[in-house]
């Protein structure tokens, strides 16, 4: 683990500060929010050169179209996280990607992905682990998918082979499970 | 919209789906109109990004320490650039050499230049094209007057000619009286079939008259003093003055008397300065 001193603000602070531009912003943004994005790329990108190639890519892309995300219409991390979803979906759907890296099929990189990397500890987290445990196989998958694979709900539908309703209820109760740790 | 139909709408699984950014534009707006309407739905969707925001925490994974500085350099340094950064490492990866096409933009941009630059040019030539114009202008008016003055000139002393051609002007001398200083005496043409009478001014004898005063012409027909204008003696005085026109084919005698500026109707008799008969 790093020995420097991670910036920390609230999300109204950072939300301020990025919008005037500050420095400290774009510090305190990757402190905070490098590690949970990461874990987004790097499960849609398994190569490590590419993954960082986009999570730079993505903080580039917050920084300069921050004009663009509004605190009403939700979450200044939903906002980041569908900004490295899509870049990461951009690169591994782009041709020259494709022609280079070696893909390894999707399976291999949803479901045993913890075991080949690092994962951050965090006390107030434990226990979600063992919640995530505790999801039928069916829904586990449905998440890892559209969460992390970047599949839209059709394409998952299809790969899965289930209807699309299904699909939708499969990921409305994964959340809902997921959801009754923090209340 | 009743209870149940939020409920319903909350369980759909759209809430999810638009979170998750896996919506249409038009599903988006919905959702954003419904959001602003419900707070059930609005509470609903904090939950929903709540926690699918520590679910990405919990599978955060911490990137390589390396990677700090690269990120916020890259970010730093582009300050100025609005698009995405370019994949740094891919070029070096990639033989394969992307011919950029030129872009319109900028030859817009220059050709918008170009034509400003030219139109401001064509305004300036237009001003000084304008003033010399009217410089044009002004030397013709000029010329023009000078013409006129010319012309009318030598009309003059083509008519000044004219009476010394014409035989039918007789000259005469009029003489001083004892009132006039020793000397003084004015010239005059008379032509009897046309009835004119000219003063020569060129050989005008007599004292400068004031501002108050001007000399003025009598024909003494029968006995009877008619006026025929007046006349102003200055040291630089030229030519020939035409004077009223006179009907009658026999006079006595022309004198010239000394009259407030203007003349009068009857001589003053007393101010004759010369007098002189055919």
């Amino acid at each position: 683990m790093s020995k420097r001193t991670k910036i920390s603000l609230s999300e109204e602070e950072l939300v301020l500060a990025l919008r005037n531009r500050e420095k400290i912003a774009i510090e305190a943004l990757y402190d905070m929010y490098s590690s949970s994005l990461y874990g987004i790329i790097s499960r849609i990108i398994t190569d490590t050169p590419a993954a960082e190639d986009v999570l730079q890519e993505t903080f580039v892309k917050i920084w300069h179209s921050f004009s663009g995300y509004s605190a009403e219409k939700g979450r200044l991390f939903t906002w980041m996280a569908n900004i490295a979803r899509n870049l990461a979906i951009d690169k591994i759907r782009s041709k020259d990607f494709k022609n280079q890296s070696k893909n390894q099929e999707i399976e291999n990189n949803v479901t045993f992905i913890d075991e080949q990397r690092n994962t951050v500890y965090k006390p107030e987290l434990m226990g979600i682990k063992e919640l995530v445990g505790t999801l039928k196989p069916e829904q586990k998958s449905i998440l890892d998918l559209v969460y992390f694979k970047g599949y839209t709900h059709v394409e998952a539908a299809e790969e899965l082979g289930v209807p699309l309703g299904t699909i939708k209820t499969r990921l409305r109760m994964a959340l809902t499970l997921l959801r009754k740790h923090f209340n | 919209m009743e209870v149940e139909d939020i409920k319903a709408y909350i369980e759909s699984g759209i809430l999810e789906l638009y979170v998750l950014g896996d919506v249409t534009r038009d599903e988006r707006l919905q959702v954003e109109a419904m959001a602003a309407k419900h707070p059930a739905v609005k509470a609903e969707l904090e939950e929903i990004e709540r926690s699918m925001e520590a679910y990405a925490e919990h599978n955060a994974v911490e990137p390589a320490e390396s990677l700090r500085g690269r990120v916020l350099n890259s970010v730093l340094t582009n300050l100025g650039d609005d698009s995405i950064f370019d994949k740094s490492g891919e070029s070096d990866k990639n033989n394969i050499v992307v011919l950029t096409p030129a872009k319109p933009g900028n030859f817009y941009k220059y050709a918008f230049a170009a034509c400003l630059a030219l139109l401001i040019a064509s305004g300036i030539a237009l001003i000084n094209l304008y003033n010399k114009l009217q410089e044009s202008k002004s030397q013709i008016a000029v010329l023009q007057t000078d013409r006129q003055h010319f012309a009318n000139q030598v009309n003059f002393v083509e008519s000044e000619l004219g009476v010394l051609r014409d035989t039918t002007y007789k000259f005469l001398k009029l003489n001083a009286t004892p009132k006039a200083p020793a000397g003084a005496a004015v010239s005059i043409a008379w032509s009897k079939q046309k009835h004119k009478v000219w003063v020569d001014m060129a050989s005008l004898k007599m004292p400068v008259n004031d501002q108050a005063h001007q000399y003025q012409l009598w024909a003494i027909v029968a006995g009877k003093p008619v006026d025929l204008g007046v006349f102003d003696s200055s040291p630089d005085s030229t030519g020939m003055k035409e004077m009223k026109t006179i009907a009658a084919v026999k006079t006595d005698a022309f004198a010239v008397t000394l009259e407030p500026r203007g003349g009068s109707e009857n001589p003053t008799m007393d101010q004759m300065m010369v007098i002189g008969k055919f």
